[in-house]
């Protein structure tokens, strides 16, 4: 029986290093393409000259300016805080409309025209009506970041297994009782995907305000850069933006892991 | 029209009334910001008359589509490549989830700088940002094609080429036409966003423009008409993706 | 007139689409009893028992539970569905599940432990408490489920096919488990299911009600008494006489039944 495991965790630690390789492999092709100048060095900077910037920028060695790990942090708490709002109103609003089946008809074909809007589109009038401020670049994250969530709740609430309506029903469960021992965790899976996708949009949102409301952020540092010819410090700034990505989404999908637990045979 | 379809539209008609009240009085006291819905569709009107409209339109929907030609070829191919390969599969993984976060708007100056502004450098983001979906879908309904059937095609002797052209690709046409109608809604989101961040062309574009020219009815009339096109784009795909599916046998 | 019965049918009739799928029906239930109720899909046995437990409101007629009329489900009547597995809570665990019957009835967070204890033990799920439905077989599903009734404290047992998905070993152990439960509690029970031998073996009484019913041929066509003594064995009681000829009897009925 451990032989089965040890050989298994040797082949999963022949993947990885395979795995590492092969992005190795790719590394080493920019390196090729950027040194020898096959790519112009004023689009496609070394990597070596990308992780200066990058140790520059967040002062990694002492000596930097440090102004990338402002800038990081700038995009990341509008975007957390977007996000932290949009989920907060996007649950409480869509469990309000899916649980009554009755509002859910009345509202759900407007619900789905709201649904393919690009969130960035709302920027201009939000410009318009608040003016370029932080607050405004919030209001639209938020905002914009909140309708896959009510719209993944809405849903969530709305497929409840009918069984157990009659479960609930048989044992005399008042309605709150219901909503929220059987309503919310059933659509737990729901609203997580829902908040995952909110994430991804709040990066975005908060990335494109910060581009054209001039907000200072990375989305503000990796368009000057890009209008100064400054290679290395706009492929330090998509190196972040990518990692912010990532990490966020990583600790989304292991929240999810520990509260679907159950989802797992 | 039946009853169902006319209540659907009594929410947003009480919103966009209760809305047209209160942006008429707005606008009576000088608001440079709100527009009522109906001098949005004069504007838009007038917009379809000089022609702006269908020109920024066709833009927006041009680039988006070509992007998605783009986008979708590479990643269902890799898409097909990667779920017929577990081997390939594993070692590509840890580059695929290194370099799928970037966000699409994070290129969109690294676009401007190699290819300035225009069609070629929406087109690039779009393609970028419907890559991965595509692949990652694709690759995901090449894993779940029936193994009896591989195991067929190896019976029978048929090539790599033949194998993925007559057994894997119909295999996966219900999916595919899944991941396509993901595909165009990203396309069309993401054209958008980088007309409003940066290209100076399309419907976002005309929308900025319109905002930072101090006119509101313009700038409300082209997010009614961006939302519409969007809607419309997305309800036929969704046609489209029900038609293909039970026309290849299966039941959504 | 007094009302004497437990659990009283009057007239109950159950139209469906149009068509009378029950007609008229009338009898009654003591308590302790054990009936089970069998027949063809379509004589409209579950919707039977769901207009018992008041899930259902029946057509015409009524059926009265201790002297009052049932209309809507209460904790006093327990329901068994045969698809276990969509009528758990598929994010709690067996013991969370439980606890959701007593948390409806308002029992104190305190004094659940011990109830879901003993109820647990009663079914034989104790060391699987902590477990989630998705990890436990068909028959543990369902034994999970039985130990969520019992947590209500029912005074009546409404019983769905509760082992018609399950395997033959799994459904034979379940049934012994089942009978003596009932013995020790002193349930009342309904049982639906098709399958004969399942009715005879746990039944005091077998209602056998027939599919298409109209004038000359009502729903409820036989109702018979099994006089066989307690506890039963699976091999010795489906030996005894007195099964077999209840066997051959309901067997000849059903088979009346499909011209």
């Amino acid at each position: 029986m451990s032989g089965r495991s040890t050989h298994r965790s040797r082949e999963w630690f022949g993947d990885w290093l395979g795995s590492a390789a092969v992005l190795a492999a790719l590394i080493a092709l920019w390196w090729a393409a950027s040194s020898a100048g096959w790519v112009s060095r004023v689009f496609l900077p070394t990597p070596q000259a990308t992780l200066a910037s990058l140790a520059e920028g967040l002062n990694l060695s002492g000596r930097g300016n440090g102004e990338l790990l402002a800038f990081t942090l700038a995009t990341v708490s509008r975007m957390f805080e977007g996000w932290l709002l949009a989920s907060l109103f996007g649950v409480l609003l869509g469990a309000a409309i899916g649980v009554s089946p009755v509002v859910r008809a009345w509202l759900q074909p407007t619900l789905e025209f709201i649904r393919p809007l690009p969130a960035s589109a709302l920027l201009p009038l939000a410009i318009s009506v608040f003016g370029l401020n932080p607050a405004m670049v919030l209001c639209v994250v938020a905002f914009g970041a909140m309708w896959p969530v009510l719209l993944a709740t809405v849903h969530g609430f709305a497929a409840v297994e009918p069984r157990l309506v009659e479960v609930a029903r048989c044992l005399q469960m008042p309605r709150a009782a219901f909503v929220w021992t059987i309503g919310l965790p059933n659509a737990m899976p729901d609203i997580l995907a829902g908040m995952r996708l909110s994430m991804t949009i709040s990066l975005i949102v908060a990335v494109v305000g910060e581009m054209i409301a001039s907000q200072s952020g990375l989305g503000q540092a990796i368009l000057l850069a890009a209008r100064a010819f400054r290679a290395s410090e706009l492929f330090a700034g998509i190196v972040l933006l990518g990692l912010i990505g990532f990490t966020s989404n990583a600790l989304l999908a292991l929240a999810e892991k520990k509260l679907l637990r159950w989802q797992r045979t | 029209m039946t009853e169902q379809s006319l209540r659907a539209w009594v929410f947003p008609a009480v919103l966009l009334g209760l809305y047209e009240a209160y942006a008429r009085r707005a606008a009576a006291l000088g608001s440079e910001a709100l527009a009522p819905p109906s001098a949005a569709l004069k504007a838009m009107a007038g917009a379809a008359v000089d022609g702006s409209l269908w020109h920024a339109t066709g833009f927006t929907l041009g680039t988006a589509a070509l992007g998605l030609l783009l986008g979708a070829a590479l990643g269902v191919g890799l898409g097909i490549a990667l779920g017929l390969s577990r081997r390939a599969a594993r070692l590509s993984l840890l580059s695929i989830e290194v370099l799928r976060p970037v966000p699409s708007v994070a290129l969109i100056p690294l676009a401007m700088l190699m290819f300035g502004f225009g069609m070629r450098m929406e087109l690039c983001i779009v393609a970028f940002a419907t890559f991965w979906p595509m692949l990652v879908l694709v690759q995901s309904a090449v894993q779940q094609v029936e193994p009896r059937l591989l195991e067929v095609s190896r019976v029978l002797g048929l090539s790599a080429r033949e194998r993925a052209w007559k057994i894997v690709l119909p295999a996966i046409v219900p999916r595919l036409f899944v991941a396509l109608r993901l595909g165009v809604a990203v396309a069309l989101v993401v054209a958008v966003t980088v007309e409003i961040a940066a290209n100076p062309n399309g419907m976002g574009y005309a929308m900025m423009i319109a905002q930072q020219s101090f006119e509101p009815a313009l700038m409300l009339g082209w997010l009614g008409w961006i939302g519409v096109v969007g809607f419309v784009i997305n309800a036929a795909m969704l046609r489209l993706q029900r038609a293909v599916a039970r026309r290849m046998g299966q039941v959504q | 007139m007094s009302d004497t019965s437990f659990l009283r049918f009057d007239g109950v009739t159950i139209r469906l689409g149009g068509r009378e799928i029950l007609s008229p029906t009338s009898f009654e239930v003591a308590r302790g009893e054990f009936v089970c109720i069998v027949g063809p899909s379509g004589c409209g046995k579950t919707t039977l028992l769901r207009a018992a437990s008041g899930l259902v409101a029946a057509s015409a007629g009524g059926i009265w539970r201790n002297g009052r009329p049932v209309s809507e489900p209460s904790r006093e009547v327990a329901f068994v569905f045969q698809d276990y597995g969509r009528a758990l809570l598929p994010w709690r665990s067996v013991a969370g599940n439980v606890s959701l019957a007593l948390e409806a009835a308002g029992i104190a967070a305190a004094e659940r432990p011990p109830r879901i204890a003993e109820v647990l033990g009663k079914v034989g799920l104790t060391q699987h408490a902590h477990k989630f439905p998705l990890q436990l077989s068909g028959g543990m599903q369902q034994r999970a489920q039985i130990a969520r009734c019992l947590a209500q404290k029912p005074e009546l047992m409404m019983m769905d096919e509760p082992f018609g998905a399950l395997d033959a070993l799994t459904r034979q152990g379940l049934q012994d488990e089942l009978a003596r439960l009932v013995r020790d509690d002193g349930l009342t029970v309904l049982f639906v299911t098709h399958d004969l031998e399942e009715a005879i073996y746990l039944g005091d009484r077998v209602i056998a009600l027939q599919a298409d019913p109209g004038p000359g041929r009502p729903s409820l066509a036989r109702m018979i008494d099994v006089r066989i003594e307690r506890p039963r064995d699976q091999l010795a009681t489906k030996e005894h006489p007195e099964f077999l000829h209840l066997r051959r009897e309901l067997f000849a009925f059903i088979e009346q039944g499909h011209d």
